[in-house]
């Protein structure tokens, strides 16, 4: 199906544009007026991937017309199908319910800078430009269907992300904001080597074909010995930006001393983009190089399983602890994708959204706690607060149900999914296989498991703290984006067909 | 939908209405509480037609279903055959008896809003379990009980001491032994949660080999799947991992440990895991899954080796059962908690229970050893639940969950000792209780699995239990009085629970032995009822009632040998000499230090499991990931780069600049200088030069070129 106008197109790029001018309206809109304009803008993409859904279905892929053509570049379009569907309704629901999150959290953190430095962090406009940028960009890499289009996107979700962190992040955060800036761009840079490689050779950067309505095979156009190179650059890149283990470090320095907010988007969204575009781009573009890669791939997820559940559970900061979380739950992605099984990629992508609610729950949970508790973030010197904070602690767990696939969560069907793919995998093996395989995903899942719920307990059970004493719960401008949050999470488990039939058939016919 | 079908959908449905009702009126205070109660009584109520209607149809059997996820082929639905619908039956109306208890025993509670929504999720999960068409329905009633356990056992999360189980300061090898309920819980959902990643990588295979979750379509191709995995050597670490998660969920050995802390929670809820839910999912998993299994090796019976590893895999399965039984029964002896005693003893049961299921698949006749699984697992739930609720009132009474502030309360709680008493005994296996007839049928099936080891443990756990019953009865409600009671007794403290509480044990007990009285009678056709219609178990053979004397004659001299003892321990002079001297230094004390730490088994795994991973994650943070991971990336690379950039910056500067700068000028001042030496002016230095030149070029012409 493909649109008279290009919709989707002009649904991301206009509250890019539009954005600029935040910075020059805020004095007249005021904080709430900029709040609730930024959030409108974000509503926009929102409104259109729910628009064509409502109105086409997700059954088969909608596209925008052309709307860029040139002869060595290719076409731009936008897609929205059931494959980019899971990510899509994630990033709308968590983008703009966090706008609004953002701006009760943003005015203590505004206070802070004015009692802690004197002011000097640029003010509400230019955070609600930076913030609906990087959030539309986001929606715009995802319904990419060129390279180049996906690159430019990519890049644009970057650069404001790393100024969010460099003018309103906490501790050192000009140094992690340059390392989050340096780190994300080896990654796409190594990502652009391959792209404009594979490109360049085959005379197109489509993946996906707008008009043709079908991925590209642009592998089959390469030179046989240049193909693994060129998986090899484009895997690599994806990986930094999945935080897979070996280029995960920059992970937890980043979203840790992010804005609140603003971590709640890079967690969950961006960085699980990636798991997307191993599936969107990577595997039509070269099935067989890499099908072969995904053998080594696999152990590699399951192993980032293991270790992000470990590093997590040595973390004392909670933001830490979460982001160490993140790195293990792209450890499932991975692991999920690496199956190349209808069930283990269908997981995966639905793990992205299952994740999307979870971390945004936790990560607005660390928030709470933060504005609450006057800065609070080290778990041991929490305890207590599910008596204080009983709709926290509440959402809190939901999160945590999302993350480890506990019903009535999401997370039950991505878990269900990624285990069925993953078993598909250790039948195709010796018995000592099997075994060795569930042994791992014991070890994976009881890591995850644990920390979990370990960090729930010491966080909100027991008895308090002198810092948790007098803790009392947060009020709706924090809880309500929250609740949302939550309540999209449990309707999609409860619903869980909108999502996953779509899906199942557009990762069906991928897989071919 | 047909009547029954309603029936079907709203036994599962009502409870979980229950419970989002019970967070929406929960201003209604008191009588949400009703509420949350009353509809499981409609539910129970729902459960009994539906019974009636599947055991009296013909074809014995109710289903229902709907489209849910149609990529995954997967539909909500129930398939009520004569087996679902006896769990149903029970498991509903036990649940809606404990709810009438903890309206009063929860009355005063300021989390009732949590207890009640938990509580009711829990039933509506369990039931949702017993009686789902599909393996990921079925799946979502366990992960749901999982999460109710896990809210329950920790309803009193601000983990003050006396909610603790275990002794406050106690310690075994180093490790604490006592247990806050926030940390209880969190060891129940992290226990079952390692099994159900076992039970979940099962469903993931039967769906691809299948491609259905559907349980009767599973059962129905049962040969052909199973032999596929058989052809790869995976048939038995399939099975076994598939019922990794039953062991898990009914607390068999090696992951018995969270169910012995998870007192913690209201005694209500200990009825309500200890008896109907949550631990029964296991056994229910058993008596489901056992007869597919056995029909897989029936159609398999071509190939010797597919046979052999289901013949293991039931072995492994009651081994598994007569080593808990066995285990936890020797930890009851000597624990000091009432609630403790019990817990114990549901673990030791649940082994009798796996040990008959196991049996099953090794004896003759399968349907056999199948229904006594069953049968124990009806009698237990009845007086289990009895014997909780009736704890509860006793701790309530006095104030103490210790053994050793109770004594003499067969006075002041003569209804509740009547209770308790029928209810211990029929746990200790005396005839003609209904605990006596169903453990008699375990044992045997033992006797017949030919797995000499599993029956002798059978046999001697009938000695044990019959000896704590004994002891737990005798301790609380007849031994000598203890200071906590005389002093309750004195301020006219002590009273029998109310009739809210008392009638929902009371109830039990009568049911408990009425049943045992009329089991000769009413048991075979009982058994051939629940039996009639059951998937994959095919035509099944009439039951009697029969007595093996010489296994008779075992099994009561081991239950009336362990309640004399009980006796003469407790009640006797020669027993207190006894006593005191096993508390004094030496062997028998050693022993019971041993038995009250659980054999050091909590001890190894806080050690080693749990001290392992904690290590290996501080150790990997503090040394892995912050200095070989951060440092190369974050220190090493910089610093090189930073090396480079300096060495780079000499090399310019001392090189290359200076070069340009310094030394090429240099050279050129230089190279001017000898030039203008050469023009000396004098013709003889201007020929030699001609000559020496005229002389390079020949030489490069005659020998280089």
């Amino acid at each position: 199906m493909i649109l008279d106008s290009p919709i989707l197109f002009t649904s991301v790029v206009a509250p890019i544009a539009i954005s600029l001018a935040l910075p020059l309206l805020d004095d007249s809109l005021g904080r709430r007026g900029t709040a609730a304009a930024g959030t409108v803008l974000l509503m926009i993409p929102a409104a259109a991937v729910a628009w064509i859904a409502a109105r086409f279905g997700l059954g088969g892929p909608v596209v925008d017309p052309v709307f860029f053509r040139s002869e060595s570049i290719g076409r731009f379009s936008m897609l929205l199908d059931g494959l980019s569907a899971p990510l899509a309704i994630s990033i709308a629901l968590v983008t703009v319910t966090i706008s609004v999150y953002s701006l009760r959290y943003m005015e203590h953190r505004f206070e802070e800078f004015e009692r802690e430095e004197g002011g000097g962090a640029p003010g509400w406009g230019v955070y609600y430009m930076l913030y609906v940028m990087f959030a539309a960009a986001m929606m715009g890499t995802v319904l990419s269907t060129n390279l180049i289009e996906f690159y430019l996107f990519l890049e644009v979700s970057l650069l404001p992300s790393f100024l969010l962190i460099a003018f309103y992040g906490y501790g050192n955060r000009g140094r992690i904001a340059l390392l989050y800036l340096i780190w994300t761009h080896v990654g796409a840079l190594v990502f652009l080597v391959g792209a404009l490689v594979a490109g360049l050779a085959a005379g197109t950067f489509d993946f996906y074909d707008p008009e043709l309505l079908r991925p590209v095979e642009v592998g089959a156009l390469l030179p046989a010995g240049l193909r693994m190179p060129v998986v090899a650059a484009l895997c690599l890149g994806l990986f930094v930006k999945l935080a897979v283990f070996g280029v995960h470090i920059w992970l937890p320095y980043a979203h840790a001393e992010a804005p609140t907010p603003v971590s709640a988007l890079l967690s969950p969204n961006l960085i699980g983009i990636a798991g997307y575009a191993l599936v969107r781009i990577v595997y039509p573009m070269f099935p067989a190089e890499f099908a072969r890669l995904a053998t080594y791939t696999l152990p590699l997820g399951l192993f980032t399983i293991v270790y992000g559940g470990l590093m997590a559970l040595a973390q004392d900061d909670f933001k830490r602890l979460l982001a160490y979380s993140s790195v293990s739950q792209m450890g499932y992605i991975l692991a999920g994708v690496s199956t190349l099984t209808p069930a283990g990629v269908a997981g995966a992508m639905t793990h992205y959204a299952a994740h999307a609610v979870g971390k945004a729950l936790l990560f607005s949970t660390a928030g709470v706690l933060i504005v609450q508790m006057d800065g609070l973030r080290s778990i041991s010197k929490m305890g207590g607060l599910a008596s204080r904070m009983p709709m926290t602690s509440s959402l809190a767990l939901l999160g945590f149900m999302h993350i480890t696939g506990i019903p009535p969560s999401l997370g039950l069907w991505s878990e269900i999914l990624i285990l069925t793919g993953l078993a598909g995998t250790a039948v195709g093996g010796s018995a000592a296989y099997f075994s060795a395989m569930v042994l791992i995903l014991l070890v994976g899942i009881g890591l995850s498991t644990a920390y979990a719920f370990l960090t729930m307990k010491r966080i909100f059970f027991g008895q308090p703290t002198d810092r948790t004493e007098g803790a009392e719960e947060a009020g709706w401008t924090l809880l309500g984006p929250m609740a949302v949050v939550a309540a999209a999470g449990i309707l999609l488990f409860l619903w869980p067909g909108v999502v996953l039939d779509p899906l199942s058939a557009a990762v069906s016919s991928i897989l071919g | 939908m047909d009547p029954a079908q309603v029936a079907a959908v709203v036994t599962w449905a009502l409870p979980y209405a229950g419970a989002v009702l019970s967070l929406l009126l929960s201003r209604l205070d008191r009588g949400r509480d009703a509420l949350a109660a009353s509809l499981l009584g409609v539910s129970a109520l729902s459960a009994s037609i539906l019974a009636w209607d599947v055991f009296s149809s013909p074809e014995g059997l109710v289903t229902w279903s709907v489209p849910w996820v149609p990529s995954l082929g997967l539909d909500a639905g129930v398939y009520v055959d004569t087996l679902s619908a006896a769990m149903a039956l029970i498991i509903s109306w036990l649940c809606f008896l404990i709810g009438i208890y903890s309206l009063e025993y929860m009355a005063e509670d300021p989390g009732r809003t949590r207890y009640w929504f938990f509580f009711d999720f829990f039933v509506g999960s369990m039931l949702l379990l017993v009686m789902a068409d599909n393996l990921l329905v079925m799946f979502l009633g366990w992960e749901g009980t999982g999460l109710a356990s896990y809210a329950l056992i920790g309803h009193w999360h601000t983990d003050e001491e006396e909610r603790c189980v275990g002794d406050v300061g106690r310690r075994a090898l180093g490790v604490p032994m006592w247990f806050t309920p926030s940390h209880s819980g969190l060891r129940a959902l992290v226990f079952t949660r390692l099994g159900d990643v076992g039970f979940l990588v099962g469903i993931g295979v039967l769906y691809l080999l299948t491609g259905t979750f559907s349980i009767p379509e599973i059962a129905s191709s049962a040969g052909e799947w199973a032999s596929w995995l058989a052809a790869r050597g995976l048939l038995l670490p399939f099975l076994l991992t598939f019922s990794l998660g039953a062991m898990a969920k009914s607390a068999q050995f090696p992951f018995h440990e969270w169910l012995v802390t998870a007192m913690t929670g209201p005694t209500s809820v200990s009825a309500l895991i200890h008896a109907a839910t949550m631990v029964k999912a296991g056994v229910y998993f058993l008596l489901r899954f056992g007869p597919i299994f056995k029909l897989a090796q029936a159609e398999l019976a071509a190939v010797p080796a597919a046979s052999q590893a289901v013949s293991t895999y039931f072995e492994v399965v009651a081994l598994a059962g007569a080593f808990t039984a066995f285990f936890m029964a020797t930890q009851a002896l000597v624990a000091r908690e009432l609630k403790l005693v019990l817990a114990f003893s549901t673990a030791s049961q649940l082994g009798y229970m796996f040990l008959a299921l196991g049996s099953a698949g090794l004896m003759g006749e399968f349907s056999s050893g199948l229904m006594a699984g069953f049968s124990h697992f009806m009698s237990h739930a009845m007086f289990k639940a009895a014997l909780f609720l009736g704890a509860g009132a006793v701790i309530h009474a006095v104030h103490s969950k210790y053994l050793d502030d109770m004594g003499r309360l067969s006075d002041p709680m003569r209804l509740t000792m009547a209770s308790m008493l029928v209810t211990a005994l029929s746990l200790a296996g005396v005839p003609p209780l209904m605990g006596f007839w169903s453990k008699d049928a375990v044992v045997e099936a033992a006797a017949e699995s030919g797995i000499a080891a599993a029956y002798a443990l059978g046999v001697v756990t009938a000695g044990l239990t019959a000896f704590y019953s004994t002891r737990l009865v005798l301790r609380t409600f007849f031994y000598e009085e203890s200071d906590n009671v005389s002093r309750l007794r004195r301020e006219h403290r002590l009273h029998e629970a109310r009739p809210l509480m008392l009638a929902p044990y009371l109830t039990l007990a009568a049911a408990t032995l009425l049943l045992g009285v009329a089991w000769p009678l009413v048991g075979p056709r009982i058994l051939e009822a629940v039996s009639r219609n059951v998937l994959a178990l095919g035509e099944v053979p009439g039951f009697e009632v029969h007595l093996e004397p010489g296994m008779l004659a075992a099994s009561l001299s081991m239950v009336f040998g362990g309640v004399a003892l009980g006796w003469v321990a407790y009640q006797t002079p020669a027993g207190g000499r006894l006593l005191a001297a096993a508390a004094g230094p030496g062997p028998l004390r050693a022993l019971r230090e041993f038995l009250y730490d659980r054999w050091y088994v909590n001890s190894l795994y806080y050690r080693v499991i749990v001290g392992g991973f904690a290590w290996l994650s501080r150790a990997g943070f503090r040394y892995f990931e912050s200095i070989v991971v951060d440092g190369f990336y974050h220190r090493l690379v910089p610093a090189s780069a930073w090396g480079a950039s300096e060495l780079g910056w000499t090399f310019e500067r001392g090189v290359v600049d200076r070069g340009y700068n310094e030394a090429l000028p240099a050279l050129a001042l230089w190279i001017g200088r000898q030039f203008r030496r050469l023009q000396t002016g004098a013709v003889n230095h201007y020929l030699l030069l001609f000559f020496a030149g005229l002389a390079l070029l020949v030489y490069v012409l005659v020998w280089v070129v």
